[in-house]
């Protein structure tokens, strides 16, 4: 198996659980970004403020800003946690496809792949959870695009 | 019918909610509390004696859904359920 794949392998599994830990039925693409936050070659992000706990606390932040245009506040119910047991899901969501596939076209070939393209793949998303999440917490993406490309801002 | 409707959207809907993006946005994050609510809350039921029937009702769909939907995470979680 080649080092990318042990990479994306090893990002997905992360992101299964994350997305277990949601409740959700399918991987997105932010709890891919979540799953880099915590796998290896993270470094760069880390440094760019993007750490597990920053990326939580932005997409924390979206959710409760979203219910919050519609007049629901997400701490008005205390019910108790669900518990949560079995498998976490293996699906992708549409999110999630999106961020591969724009991974993939990033490189011309599978050798030429490289964990920064699925970031990238990601980051290139200008519409949904992650760019919000972003957005609101003051993360400049276009700017984290051309950090992470190599190119200049 | 329009002007009603015009009207009744003006009245109710918050500023923020002009732009599409949040509407949108509001609807995913709608969906996701909903989904974490119903997972906490049959939980609670079932946890407190309620039956499958019960529950379904309340939720209004059939009791076939809400146990296809939770009946292998709450046994595995080890709730006590009740046939009916």
């Amino acid at each position: 198996m080649a080092a990318i794949d042990h990479y994306l392998n090893t990002v997905i599994q992360h992101a299964r659980l994350e997305a277990f830990d949601d409740g959700s039925a399918t991987l997105e693409a932010h709890h891919l970004l979540l799953g880099i936050a915590v796998a290896g070659e993270n470094a760069e992000l880390i440094a760019a403020g993007l750490g597990p706990d920053q990326i939580r606390a932005a997409l924390q932040g979206e959710f409760e800003h979203s219910l919050q245009t519609v007049g629901v506040s997400a701490a008005a119910y205390r019910l108790p946690k669900p518990t949560r047991v079995g498998d976490p899901p293996t699906s992708l969501g549409a999110s999630a496809k999106l961020a591969f596939d724009r991974a993939f076209s990033r490189a011309r070939t599978k050798k030429e792949l490289r964990p920064v393209h699925l970031l990238l793949g990601i980051l290139q998303a200008e519409i949904g959870t992650v760019p919000r999440a972003l957005a609101l917490a003051g993360f400049d993406r276009p700017a984290l695009i051309a950090r992470f490309s190599g190119d200049p801002a | 019918m329009t002007n009603w409707k015009l009207v009744n959207y003006g009245c109710f809907m918050p500023p923020e909610l002009t732009d599409p993006a949040d509407a949108l946005a509001a609807v995913a994050a709608l969906r996701r509390l909903a989904d974490q609510l119903e997972e906490a809350a049959v939980e609670q039921a079932m946890r407190d004696g309620w039956s499958w029937p019960e529950v379904a009702e309340a939720l209004g769909i059939t009791r076939q859904a809400v146990h296809k939907k939770h009946a292998k995470r709450l046994i595995e979680a080890g709730v006590p359920l009740r046939r009916r």
